[in-house]
């Protein structure tokens, strides 16, 4: 081997980069903290597991979503997504009891498929493309329901998805599955890989032989599939599918996926990241509550801690121009 | 004016790019700056224009202290710097781009006085002695037009000193032959010029002097007159030139069916009818200028182009790909000509690219232990400089990124290897180094069919000679019969 092959030695990183790249887990230790301090119930059991069960949604869309960010692309369909599912889901539950899940994710991977087909065949951009199925989905739902709620009453359902099971809710073990996976496949498969090289160089991938298409497609297919699961679970929680439900969504999952260190530019990513990025906005909202932060204030704060962690993760050095 | 540096050192991280060098630039001569690549050519400049900071040493600029702390500092002192990558910008106007960043001054009532603009940018260009009218179209011009765009921004900065790195990089014969001219007309105009180039015979057609760079330490300077291209060799890469740059013609040809056959091919974009056939073992060098037909016979080999008609033999089977993906699964590899734009992704990690078009897997999960092993033993037998497997490739110098492409390519074992101006932009050294490899796949029984700009290149590595002009080929040499420079441009005009 050569000799400069054979150095294991790393150049030095420095220290800013390292701290840059610890920084979601520092504001979400610091949120933790802050709120410790602020109110005795927070850092309880019962209160993490209520930060946990009101993450699963918000976390297994994210999931998909970050498969789609590191593809380059954007899903802003998937609060549509998780209604039209959740509605199927509630609709289906009566006749098929806790098999409800297969319509539904089954719809979510349609609608993802759909929206795949037309960005990657039809060369739509995909900000676009979900743009419009966004509205669309949505519309759906409305028409169906035409404004009214569709409740659960289903007893198998509701025991299975809403249930508990060492006093773990089961919505959380279900989410952790789907974290377990979407981890494996990001990190483990050919196809995680082939959607990192398309995010970070689409025309390299293409002319290396990566089917850019199919790959496309199924990350569209994959958030589908996701936002399908997520529906599912907001429609056990609530015991019911609304028309409004999940709306604007879409922003919540975005600004989860950026906060835990993924940039918009694509290429790069990780679904550890994901995960803190859900924590630190399900920490910031049950924080809020618990410490009586006026509900009319809070999206402000949230707002501003977004554009802060954006602003003190984002490493401008490997990103030439920002969009 | 004169630009002395004296005692300049900068390091990256745990690499000393420049240690202790000096430099100067009079008014009036083209001083060339000459090493491998990362020697430190590009570096001293960049420090110099305030680019990069140095982290040690001086510079003067006519004995008063010249320390500015960015480009624009430097220009205001004098300084310009024209950059290795085209710097224009395409959605303004050609006279926009000669005074991109001053627009301010040619405000009239807060308003832009285009009138004025124009015949200042338009005066700018004419003294460069370039025929473009700042009314054209900016989408009309060559790559050299566009360079000399480049020049023109500088000018118009009325600097006493111009610094050119690797300017003529990505330009054509023609377009060299232009930017030299501009070049020497500046020289005769008084201004100091600093020259990177990695074509040691347009250094030695423009260059006054001479500094040699190795390793990011000074070698020397010399008067160019006094230092033959062999003695220059040898000081940038520190032994004698007794190996030549091309390994020399491949063995005696392999009788049997040829690997690539092409007949009566018309690619979409008039482009064709055309016939060429490539041995196993051969390598087939495509010339001509850019856009008479290599770069379009190669998209179409690699499913990137419609093919109108014709047929294409792969191993004595047709062969249509449908796209990239297809011609990879059936043994084609391409090698792009823009390295980092097509070839391979800068931010990803040395082996992240090397097996990027081969992705080791079994049952869909990424094959970790053959992923390492092929990206370990392309980085040896390549003879790849990074520190680690895991290094990004945008901290390699140019070559051994193009080592890098190159890997990616072989990694699946083609039975056919594209090449689309393999060495363009890399150094001597290096380009020694892909040429060897290039003939040793050869000689292991790939076909390789090779399109270049580079005229000594395509010359000195092909088996075989075709020359394209507006979509056809005008004139195929006979194997192993190369013509000379003259005849090879002759048949592409």
């Amino acid at each position: 081997m050569d000799a400069v092959g054979d150095d294991k030695q790393r150049p030095a990183v420095p220290t800013i980069e390292r701290v840059r790249a610890l920084f979601p887990i520092l504001l979400l230790a610091g949120l933790c903290l802050y709120f410790a301090l602020q109110s005795e119930r927070f850092l309880t059991i019962p209160n993490g597991l209520i930060v946990l069960q009101q993450s699963v949604v918000l976390l297994v869309a994210a999931l998909g979503m970050t498969f789609v960010i590191v593809n380059g692309s954007i899903d802003l369909s998937v609060g549509s997504v998780v209604a039209l599912s959740a509605l199927v889901a509630a609709a289906t539950s009566a006749e098929l009891g806790a098999f409800a899940i297969l319509p539904a994710i089954a719809v979510g991977l349609v609608c993802g498929l759909l929206n795949g087909v037309i960005f990657a065949i039809g060369k739509v951009p995909s900000f676009i493309v979900t743009l419009g199925t966004m509205v669309v989905f949505r519309g759906i739902v409305l028409f169906w329901t035409r404004g009214a709620p569709v409740s659960i009453t289903d007893f198998q359902f509701l025991g299975l998805y809403s249930g508990r099971t060492f006093d773990i809710p089961n919505s959380v073990l279900i989410a952790f599955v789907a974290l377990v996976l979407a981890w494996i496949v990001f990190n483990y498969t050919v196809f995680g890989r082939e959607v990192r090289a398309i995010g970070g160089g689409e025309r390299v991938a293409l002319l290396s032989g990566i089917k850019v298409s199919r790959v496309k497609i199924g990350v569209f297919a994959l958030s589908g599939l996701m936002c399908g699961l997520a529906g599912l679970l907001q429609s056990s929680r609530t015991m019911a599918a609304t028309s409004q439900l999940a709306q604007g969504l879409e922003l919540d999952v975005i600004a989860a996926v950026v906060v835990g260190g993924t940039p918009l530019t694509g290429g790069v990513g990780k679904v550890r990241g994901t995960v803190i990025g859900v924590l630190i906005i399900a920490v910031l909202s049950n924080g809020m509550n618990m410490t009586g932060v006026d509900p009319y204030f809070q999206n402000i704060i949230k707002g501003l801690v977004l554009i802060l962690a954006v602003f003190l993760t984002i490493d401008r050095k490997k990103i030439a121009i920002i969009k | 004016m004169r630009l002395v540096a004296t005692d300049i050192s900068k390091r990256y991280g745990g690499t000393v790019a420049l240690d202790r060098v000096s430099f100067d630039v009079q008014a009036g001569e083209v001083h060339a700056l000459v090493g491998e690549n990362g020697a430190g050519k590009s570096t001293l400049l960049k420090v110099l224009a305030a680019v990069e900071q140095r982290d040690s040493g001086t510079a003067a600029l006519d004995g008063t202290d010249f320390a500015p702390r960015s480009l624009r500092q430097a220009e205001a002192a004098g300084v310009a710097h024209v950059f290795q990558e085209l710097n224009v910008n395409r959605s303004v106007g050609i006279a926009e781009n000669v005074f991109l960043g001053r627009l301010a001054e040619f405000r009239r009532f807060g308003l832009l006085n285009t009138r004025r603009l124009r015949s200042a940018a338009q005066a700018v260009l004419d003294e460069l002695g370039a025929d473009i009218a700042v009314d054209r179209d900016i989408g009309s011009l060559d790559l050299g037009q566009l360079k000399i765009v480049e020049v023109a921004r500088a000018l118009a900065i009325r600097p006493s000193i111009i610094f050119f790195d690797e300017s003529t990089a990505f330009l054509n014969n023609r377009e060299v032959r232009m930017l030299l001219a501009v070049i020497d007309r500046l020289r005769s105009q008084g201004i100091g010029i600093a020259f990177v180039s990695h074509h040691l015979n347009e250094v030695f057609e423009i260059a006054d002097r001479l500094t040699v760079l190795k390793d990011g330490g000074l070698v020397g300077t010399y008067p160019a007159a006094d230092i033959g291209e062999a003695k220059l060799h040898e000081l940038m890469v520190g032994r004698g030139g007794e190996e030549g740059l091309f390994p020399g013609f491949g063995g005696s040809p392999a009788a049997a069916t040829p690997a690539l056959e092409i007949t009566g091919l018309r690619i979409d974009g008039g482009v064709g009818p055309i016939d060429l056939s490539v041995g196993r073992g051969r390598i087939v060098g495509i010339g001509g200028l850019k856009g008479s037909g290599g770069d379009a016979i190669l998209s179409a080999l690699t499913g990137m182009s419609r093919i109108a008609g014709g047929s294409i033999r792969l191993d004595g089977t047709p062969y249509r790909p449908a796209g990239p993906a297809a011609a990879w699964a059936h043994g084609v590899a391409y090698l792009p000509g823009d390295r980092t734009g097509e070839g391979l992704i800068p931010e990803f990690a040395v082996d992240e690219n090397l097996t990027l078009a081969v992705r080791p897997g079994r049952w869909g999960f990424s094959d970790r232990r053959r992923h390492k092993e092929m990206s370990g033993a392309a980085i040896d037998t390549l003879r790849i400089k990074t520190p680690t497997a895991d290094t990004p490739c945008s901290s390699l110098s140019g070559g051994n990124m193009q080592k890098v492409v190159l890997g990616k390519c072989l990694a699946g074992r083609p039975t056919l290897l594209l090449l689309n101006n393999p060495t363009r932009g890399v150094d001597i050294g290096a380009k020694a180094e892909i040429y060897r490899v290039i003939r040793r796949l050869a000689d292991d029984g790939i076909a390789v069919l090779m399109v270049s700009e580079d005229l000594p290149e395509l010359l000195g590595l092909s088996d075989q000679v075709l020359i394209t002009r507006k979509g056809d080929i005008s004139q195929v040499f006979p194997e192993h019969e190369n013509p000379s420079e003259e005849e090879a441009v002759r048949w592409m005009l």
